[in-house]
């Protein structure tokens, strides 16, 4: 069997779910004789191949015009979707400022927070401007498979891509399913 | 109780009539996933997680509320089944804020186990963002609305358990809300911190405001012990990780109080600011200093041997411990400090279970609310089943708003009169019984049952060793057994220049003045037996080693026999 060609991309996260990638460890070179890693937040190349992949990792949520063109370009170009981590599978920690209005959130956090002085909310064309709320992953595109926790412990993505590696659809139960620190 | 036959998954099954189906397939070993569901709390059936399907029976049952009947065919795992608990969870975690990552009881959830259990991946209904205030008002417990899925087994644990009625649901559909009273902080409200509603709550919506964060229940101890903060003597159970003491929760099906506690038992031992006393201390030149057990046991034991000697303990111990100190002073004279209730001469006694059953209950000359307040819970329980409550000689007493009969012993004939129509009658008394009241309560002999409520914490057990209430005296050596009673100063004007031994947990002003200091553990580090009010003795499990240089009091008292 050939090899399955994998993009990952980070939305908006804390790059914990990419750490906890690294975290399996040795398998790794196990997992490259069955997986070619084409793009990612640690290639050069950053955007998924035109051509499209068999499977597609998104972890962090959906809070910026940006990230949702991403989420929308990992979507078309993969045959599978994985979100992966609490924040694609339910927006996890990212939510919090939707309990807030946007622009409130960007004067405490850029003006008002206790260890800035004259600060300003920063507005560039190149900086993508923030949805009103902040979005899972599923909330915005269609997603095949999901993997919870912060993070997912490693050996719970060596599962769900050792499945997808040969050619099965993974499903996260018991140990393998946890929800925030409680893989740990 | 008549027998019932049923099947559970094509499993036969008898049960009793009137049990219900979840009752009859957990004597079954038949398992059925609960979650608003408590043994020791009525049934509710809001959760929807114990659904199951009933032959013949249109949708789908609550097991928790579903009567079982002769020949029923009940399946609990069918698609239908797990799809709808499904779905309730999935509801359940779209209402509120469960994100687990920064939740205290991750791990240790019954919501969160039961998601894992359905493997519930991901959520398909979108989040409400309603943005709901904690309630950090009480001193104890810290209440999240967000982690509320309202299964209102708090509600329940303060009107059944603790018969306390602070805790309500306020309806306003998603927006639905655990409130206490009408809706005012907790810390404001008319809760009386027995902690009951905490030990139920099967999320993270109730959280202990000391133990939080302080480990998964995989890494913590639990020491089953007896609370000797007052002479009721309530099962503990003390959990600890490490050294450190956590929180303390009661125990559920034991006696004598059935799991529910009270602040003093639950809460208030755990933030006691009394400076600990941690090593012997003998007075040189006038001043406190420390010094090793031989040094101070051996003035100690000089100074018994050549004095008359007074021996005065606050029953804040073990039996072990107060059989000994009868035993060292069993030729000088020893009694304890605390004044007992006064001894009726007639009548059964009762158990604090009677209560519960009684028709009527009388108390005179106590105030259980205040002093042994599971007592005083257990009565009010009795009052919301129905039971009349009178008070005899009792005025300013906080049981009166839930009074029927409120009489004088002059006018006794009132009591006499109700208690004629009554089948279970309890009277509970305590110090106070005036000896009119005594007479008055005569002629319930028959009908009645009688529980005296000590004062002292462990009177029971000085009894059993004959420490008969003792008040100060000349002597030329005075030995305080106070372990960790509150010493506020009484004692130290009737000193009169006696050599002053104190074996205490706690400085105190008593302290102050003392030639020789002996310290003692306190309640969670104690080993050793409790005889409660009603009479039964119970073990002492030390849950916390104690302080390297303290000494369990018996083992002390012990060594003092041998040196005399
Ligand atoms: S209450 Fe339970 S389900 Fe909700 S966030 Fe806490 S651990 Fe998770
Ligand atoms: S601590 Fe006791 S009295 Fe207070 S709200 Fe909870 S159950 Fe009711
Ligand atoms: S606070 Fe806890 S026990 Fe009370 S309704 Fe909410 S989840 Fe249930
Ligand atoms: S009633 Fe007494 S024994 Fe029970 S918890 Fe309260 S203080 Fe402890």
């Amino acid at each position: 069997m050939g090899k399955i060609t994998v993009a990952t991309q980070w939305l908006e996260a804390c790059a914990g779910c990419h750490m906890s990638f690294l975290d399996i460890d040795e398998r790794i070179m196990e997992l490259l004789k069955q997986v070619e890693l084409t793009s990612s937040p640690l290639t050069d190349l950053k955007h998924p191949p035109q051509e499209g992949v068999d499977v597609g990792i998104l972890t962090g949520a959906v809070g910026n015009e940006d990230e949702w063109a991403e989420a929308r370009e990992m979507r078309e170009r993969a045959r599978f979707l994985v979100a992966m981590g609490d924040c694609a599978v339910f927006g996890g920690i990212c939510t919090m400022r939707n309990f807030f209005d946007r622009d409130d959130v960007l004067i405490r956090g850029y003006v008002e927070n206790e260890s800035t002085v004259d600060g300003q909310v920063p507005c560039h064309e190149d900086l993508a401007p923030l949805t009103r709320y902040v979005k899972s992953v599923g909330e915005v595109v269609p997603v095949d498979v999901y993997l919870p926790g912060c993070p997912p412990s490693a050996d719970a993505i060596w599962y769900v891509l050792g499945e997808l590696a040969a050619g099965r659809v993974p499903k996260p139960e018991r140990e393998l399913l946890k929800y925030g620190l409680d893989g740990a | 109780m008549s027998e019932v036959h049923l099947t559970i998954n094509s499993q036969s099954v008898t049960a009793s009539r009137g049990q219900t189906i979840l009752a009859a397939a957990r004597t079954a070993g038949i398992d059925i996933p609960t979650l608003c569901y408590h043994p020791a709390l009525s049934s509710h059936g809001a959760c929807r997680m114990c659904l199951v399907e009933v032959k013949g029976m249109r949708g789908l049952q609550t097991a928790c509320t579903c009567p079982v009947a002769e020949g029923i065919q009940v399946e609990t795992n069918t698609e239908a089944v797990i799809e709808g608990r499904r779905f309730a969870l999935e509801l359940l975690f779209s209402e509120r804020n469960h994100y687990c990552m920064y939740c205290p009881v991750s791990g240790d959830c019954e919501l969160q186990e039961l998601a894992y259990r359905y493997g519930l991946d991901h959520w398909r209904y979108p989040r409400t963002y309603h943005k709901m205030a904690v309630d950090a008002s009480n001193h104890h417990f810290v209440m999240d609305p967000n982690r509320c899925i309202l299964c209102t087994r708090c509600v329940r644990a303060c009107a059944e358990i603790a018969a306390n009625h602070t805790l309500g649901l306020r309806e306003r559909g998603s927006r639905s809300m655990i409130m206490a009273d009408v809706s005012v902080p907790l810390g404001e409200s008319s809760c009386v911190n027995c902690g009951a509603c905490l030990q139920v709550c099967p999320t993270g919506a109730l959280i202990d405001a000391r133990g939080v964060y302080g480990g998964h229940e995989e890494d913590l101890t639990h020491t089953l012990t007896t609370c000797i903060q007052c002479s009721v003597g309530c099962a503990l159970d003390v959990v600890t990780r490490g050294n450190r003491l956590l929180r303390v929760e009661g125990v559920w099906d034991s006696d004598p109080s059935g799991g529910l506690l009270c602040v003093d038992g639950c809460f208030k031992p755990l933030y006691d600011e009394r400076q600990r006393i941690t090593t012997p201390q003998i007075r040189r030149n006038g001043r406190l200093t420390p010094a090793d057990w031989d040094e101070a046991l051996d003035i100690a034991a000089k100074k018994l041997k050549n004095g008359s000697a007074l021996g005065l303990a606050a029953c804040a111990t073990t039996n072990e411990a107060l059989s000994t100190f009868a035993r060292l002073f069993a030729r000088n004279k020893a009694g304890r400090m605390e004044p007992a209730a006064p001894q009726l001469g007639y009548g059964r006694s009762a158990q604090l279970q009677d209560i519960l059953a009684a028709d009527l209950i009388v108390v005179a000359g106590a105030h259980p609310l205040s002093h042994q307040r599971v007592v005083g819970y257990f009565i009010k329980r009795a009052v919301d089943q129905g039971a009349h409550l009178a008070l005899l000689d009792l005025t300013g007493s906080d049981l009166e708003d839930y009074a029927t009969l409120l009489v004088n012993s002059e006018d006794a004939g009132l009591l006499i009169e109700k208690a004629a129509h009554v089948e279970r009658a309890v009277v509970v008394y305590g110090v106070d019984l005036t000896p009119g009241a005594i007479k008055a309560l005569k002629p319930l002999v028959d009908q009645s049952l009688f529980l005296a409520l000590d004062a002292a914490r462990n009177g029971k057990g000085a009894e059993a060793v004959g420490l008969e209430p003792l008040d100060v005296e000349e002597a030329e050596v005075l030995y305080f057994l106070l372990g960790e009673q509150r010493e506020n100063g009484a004692m130290v004007g009737r000193l009169n220049g006696a050599f002053t031994i104190v074996q205490a947990c706690y400085y105190s002003p008593l302290i102050e003045h003392a030639d020789v200091v002996l310290p003692t553990p306190l309640w969670a580090e104690r080993s050793g037996h409790f005889t409660n009010l009603e009479g039964k003795v119970s073990s002492l499990n030390a849950a916390l080693p104690m302080p390297e240089n303290v000494r369990e009091e018996a083992e002390v008292l012990d060594t003092l026999i041998a040196m005399l």
